[in-house]
C-alpha cells in the first residue's frame, strides 16, 4: 500500500463499524457464543480484498490478492491465540485489564513473526542476487 | 436497544479498523504497518463494549466465542487463496470465503458445544 486511499478508509470504516453491530445484536439475540462470531469478522482483510479490486486488474489483481491472503493466514493465527488468552484473562483479571494484556501479548508475538518473516524474506532476495 | 448506543458501537468499529489502516499507510516504520494489517479490531471493540455494558464475565463469552469465528477467519483465507489458485476469479472466492466463514465458524462452534454435552452427561 502506497499512499492514503479515502475509498479504503471508507470500506475499512463501514465493514469495521457494521461487524460490531451485527455482534452486538447477534449476541442479544442468539446468546454471546454466537455474537463472538461475528466479533472475529474478518474485516480487515476483506477490506484490504476489496481495496485491491479498486487498485488492480487482472492478473496484477489476482497475484497481489493471493500475496495478501498468503499474509493474512499468519496474522489469523496470531488473532486465534489472543482470543483464546482474552477469553482466559479476562473472568480472572476483570475486562480493563485482562483485555490490555491480551493486546500487548498480540503486539509482541505479531512483531517477533513479522520480524522473523521480513528476514526471512530479505535473505531469500540475497540469495536470489548471488 | 438503543439506537445511540448502536451507532456509538458502528463509529467505534468503523473506526478501529480504519485506524489500523491508517497506521500501515502513515506509518514511518513498515514493522508496524505489517502488525497492524492483521489487527483484531473488531474483536477489541466488540469485547470492550461488553465489558463496559455488561461487566467481565460476558466481554470474556465474546472473547471465547470469537476463537470460533476466528477459526473460521483461517478458513476463509485459506478459501480465498485456493479458489484465487484454482479459478482466478477474484469475486467469487470473496463470496465463498464469506460463506465458509460463517458456516465453518458455527459448525466448529455447534461440535465444540455438542462435545461439551456428551462430557456433562456422561459425568
Amino acid at each position: 500500500m502506497s499512499g492514503l486511499s479515502l475509498s479504503a478508509l471508507l470500506i475499512r470504516f463501514i465493514l469495521g463499524g457494521t461487524a460490531v453491530i451485527a455482534s452486538t445484536i447477534i449476541s442479544r439475540k442468539l446468546g454471546d457464543r454466537a455474537g463472538g462470531i461475528f466479533a472475529a469478522f474478518p474485516a480487515v482483510f476483506l477490506a484490504a480484498l476489496l481495496t485491491n479490486g479498486l487498485d488492480f486488474h487482472g492478473q496484477e489483481l489476482i497475484s497481489h490478492s493471493i500475496l495478501l491472503s498468503k499474509g493474512a493466514i499468519f496474522g489469523m493465527a496470531i488473532n486465534i491465540g489472543v482470543a483464546i488468552l482474552a477469553g482466559y484473562l479476562l473472568p480472572r483479571q476483570g475486562w480493563k485489564r485482562g483485555l490490555t494484556e491480551a493486546m500487548v501479548c498480540w503486539f509482541v508475538v505479531s512483531m517477533v513473526v513479522v520480524m522473523i518473516t521480513s528476514n526471512y524474506e530479505s535473505k531469500g532476495g540475497l540469495h536470489e542476487k548471488k | 436497544m438503543k439506537k445511540n448506543d448502536l451507532l456509538l458501537r458502528f463509529l467505534l468499529g468503523g473506526s478501529a479498523v480504519a485506524l489500523s489502516y491508517l497506521v500501515t499507510v502513515i506509518s514511518p516504520w513498515k514493522i508496524l504497518g505489517g502488525i497492524f494489517a492483521a489487527f483484531p479490531a473488531v474483536m477489541l471493540t466488540a469485547v470492550l463494549m461488553m465489558g463496559i455494558s455488561s461487566g467481565s464475565k460476558k466481554a470474556a463469552n465474546i472473547a471465547t466465542g470469537s476463537v470460533f469465528g476466528m477459526i473460521g477467519g483461517i478458513v476463509c483465507v485459506a478459501t480465498v487463496l485456493l479458489v484465487l489458485q484454482a479459478s482466478g476469479n477474484w469475486m467469487f472466492s470473496i463470496i465463498s470465503g464469506v460463506i465458509l466463514w460463517l458456516g465453518s465458524s458455527f459448525a466448529i462452534s455447534e461440535m465444540k458445544e455438542h462435545t461439551k454435552k456428551r462430557s456433562l452427561s456422561r459425568a
